[in-house]
């Protein structure tokens, strides 16, 4: 069996060199690196991992904590340029196991929409990754209209996930709860962000992959729905929930109940394999999860381990 | 059938009568005035209300007063004399049509001395059922140890404590578009609360503390997977509980107000059918509409599913 997983996420080599040896990386201060011992495996060492998981590809997608948004846009494009140039090699040396999303400034629309024309383009990648919003913006702001514009005509998908804080946080930091819940109520605003403001019916074409199973989207939707029914909604000419099949979704639920209803409010064609490697919140021996569901049928299985990624990406293993 | 809907709300008598003749009522704000304008319901008199229940089919309304009298932000002193006139009222009410109406109190939570206090007086003195109280006081969450006073009053009365957000949630931060400060916010404070409650280990602390939380707990069960995820892996979510917080997902109820069949199977598959109980928001726009037979008509519920939810469960809980 096949296995295609949209989410997991790469260290830039050149940051970590940078870091180790002391100097400024893109306006980033020297500082000490705290991280997942993964994050500074060569691509053979995290080929052998993906092995030993039965993970055949990974749409690598460089870390939430070089989104930067906060920082000057060129400075910032010049370090996503570094960061999707690497993610390139990866799929260069390494065609059969390594596809790539890239990092885009989204402080600034147009540099981001010219670094997604590159990486989509002249590089090979299948789209990028962004945050839930952007210094505070959500995306149904018309400043961003013309990047969805852009990558619908590029065919490029976008990989939402949360970067820094997320609601929970002014609220509490205990528990892991901005990351537990945090992740999963950012990822509903977003989904009600690009459906209520329009974007998908602006943009019929528009591939949007929302991460950690689109959070609470799915299951909270009915909710949505009654302010669609009692008139708080008039700009949208059908009800949210019609809009969950324009979607796609990864599996990262933690939870089977969860992924049924998912797969059964959203479609079985708009869920895919995801796991968040390589961090604690990853799903364990994520082909081994999805084979052993009860609840899902083979082909339901298949479709989201490698059959919808293939479709979504336009690739063909048979 | 019987029905009895725990999540039903009402304006104080006092407030409206102060309104009509533009005095002021405990210093209360102007934002107050707009919520009850745009939605007339909030001022009907109790006749006009249970007119309103009986065409419903509803049975008994659970009072609660507007959590846009929580004013948990005001002065303590003139929130908790405020809070009384509120509970005196209600519980007027309840022994008025006493086979219409139980209530449910509100609390100066700024204060969790006088909340705790008024608390066993409405629980004591005025026969009231608990109290409805937000998801956070001025920032706190309810695994702050100076709310355990109030849990221990809650637990020695029998009172049952209904959480519902106040006039904003975490949402806001992010988006005041499209009504989801109310349809994502309402939701995720639920959440967060569930979790303040079974993080924080209060619900280990007061075993017989009975906490119902509205909007069908919001995200909770359908979120528990990855707290559970995160307990496994986090040090941090462990401090203070020994066992996956999706364990505690039947130490809860949970009123019935998910708009959606599926999400309400959910639920009640998560949390067991014993834990869900029947609740409407009579009478904001978001409430049920025809709540009886919105639950009368869901195929994958069976006959005794909807039995428990309409009224079995919460005759149990209220001992109504």
């Amino acid at each position: 069996m096949r296995s295609i997983d949209i989410h997991a996420h790469v260290t830039p080599q050149s940051y970590l060199s940078a870091m180790k040896e002391g100097r400024v990386w893109h306006g980033v201060e020297p500082h000490p690196l705290d991280i997942e011992p993964q994050l500074e495996w060569t691509p053979e060492q995290r080929i052998k991992d993906m092995d030993s998981l039965g993970v055949d590809v990974q749409i690598a997608s460089t870390g939430a904590q070089f989104y930067y948004y906060g920082r000057g846009g060129q400075e910032i494009a010049a370090m996503h340029r570094e960061c999707n140039d690497e993610v390139h090699q990866m799929t260069i040396d390494h065609p059969e196991r390594f596809k790539g999303l890239a990092q885009i400034p989204m402080q600034d629309v147009d540099l981001a929409i010219a670094e997604l024309d590159r990486c989509v383009n002249q590089l090979g990648m299948v789209g990028a990754m962004i945050d839930d919003k952007v210094n505070g913006k959500t995306f149904d702001e018309p400043e961003f209209l013309p990047l969805w514009k852009a990558a619908e005509q590029m065919g490029a998908v976008f990989l939402i996930h949360q970067g820094g804080g997320t609601l929970v946080n002014p609220r509490t930091r205990k528990y892991h709860l901005p990351n537990t819940i945090g992740n999963l109520v950012d990822r509903a605003v977003t989904f009600a962000s690009f459906v209520m403001g329009g974007v998908m019916d602006a943009c019929p074409d528009l591939k949007i992959c929302l991460a950690h199973g689109g959070g609470y989207a799915c299951y909270g939707v009915g909710r949505m729905d009654r302010s669609w029914d009692v008139g708080r909604l008039p700009q949208i000419p059908q009800p949210p929930s019609a809009y969950l099949s324009r979607f796609y979704y990864d599996c990262l639920t933690h939870s089977e109940s969860a992924l049924r209803m998912l797969i059964d409010m959203a479609g079985i064609d708009r869920v895919v394999f995801g796991t968040d490697w390589p961090f604690d919140m990853q799903i364990d021996w994520p082909v081994s999860w999805v084979l052993s569901l009860e609840s899902l049928t083979q082909e339901e299985k298949e479709a989201i381990l490698w059959k919808n990624m293939e479709n979504l990406l336009g690739i063909s293993s048979e | 059938m019987r029905s009895i809907d725990i999540h039903a709300h009402i304006s104080p008598e006092g407030y409206i009568r102060a309104v009509e003749q533009g005095e002021e009522w405990y210093g209360i704000s102007g934002m107050s005035h707009q919520f009850h304008l745009a939605v007339p319901r909030t001022m009907w008199t109790p006749e006009q209300r249970l007119t309103d229940m009986d065409s419903l089919g509803v049975d008994v309304h659970i009072l609660s007063t507007n959590a846009v009298f929580y004013c948990y932000d005001g002065d303590a002193n003139t929130v908790a004399a405020m809070d009384r006139e509120c509970n005196d009222y209600v519980s007027q009410l309840t022994k008025d049509h006493p086979d219409r109406f139980a209530g449910l109190a509100n609390l100066p939570m700024q204060d969790v001395a006088a909340a705790a206090t008024e608390l066993e007086r409405a629980m004591t003195q005025l026969g009231m059922k608990g109290a409805m109280i937000d998801d956070s006081v001025n920032g706190k969450t309810y695994d702050e140890p100076e709310f355990y006073p109030l849990w221990e009053v809650a637990e020695q009365t029998g009172a049952v404590i209904l959480v519902h957000q106040g006039m904003q949630t975490v949402v806001g931060d992010r988006s005041t578009r499209y009504h989801l400060p109310n349809t994502i916010g309402n939701l995720v404070e639920r959440a967060i609360t569930y979790s303040s409650f079974v993080f924080g280990g209060v619900m280990d602390k007061y075993p017989g503390l009975r906490v119902c939380l509205s909007h069908g707990g919001g995200y909770t069960c359908f979120g528990a997977g990855r707290m559970d995820r995160g307990w496994q892996v986090r040090s941090e979510a462990r401090v203070n509980i020994n066992k996956p917080p999706s364990t505690y997902l039947n130490r809860f109820w949970y009123d019935c107000l998910t708009h959606s069949e599926p999400a309400l199977r959910m639920l009640i598959d998560s949390v067991g059918i014993d834990k869900v109980v029947f609740g409407t928001d009579w009478p904001f726009d978001m409430q049920i509409d025809w709540p009886v037979s919105w639950v009368l008509g869901l195929e994958s519920l069976t006959q005794e599913e909807k039995e428990a939810i309409l009224y079995k469960n919460l005759e149990d809980l209220l001992g109504v």
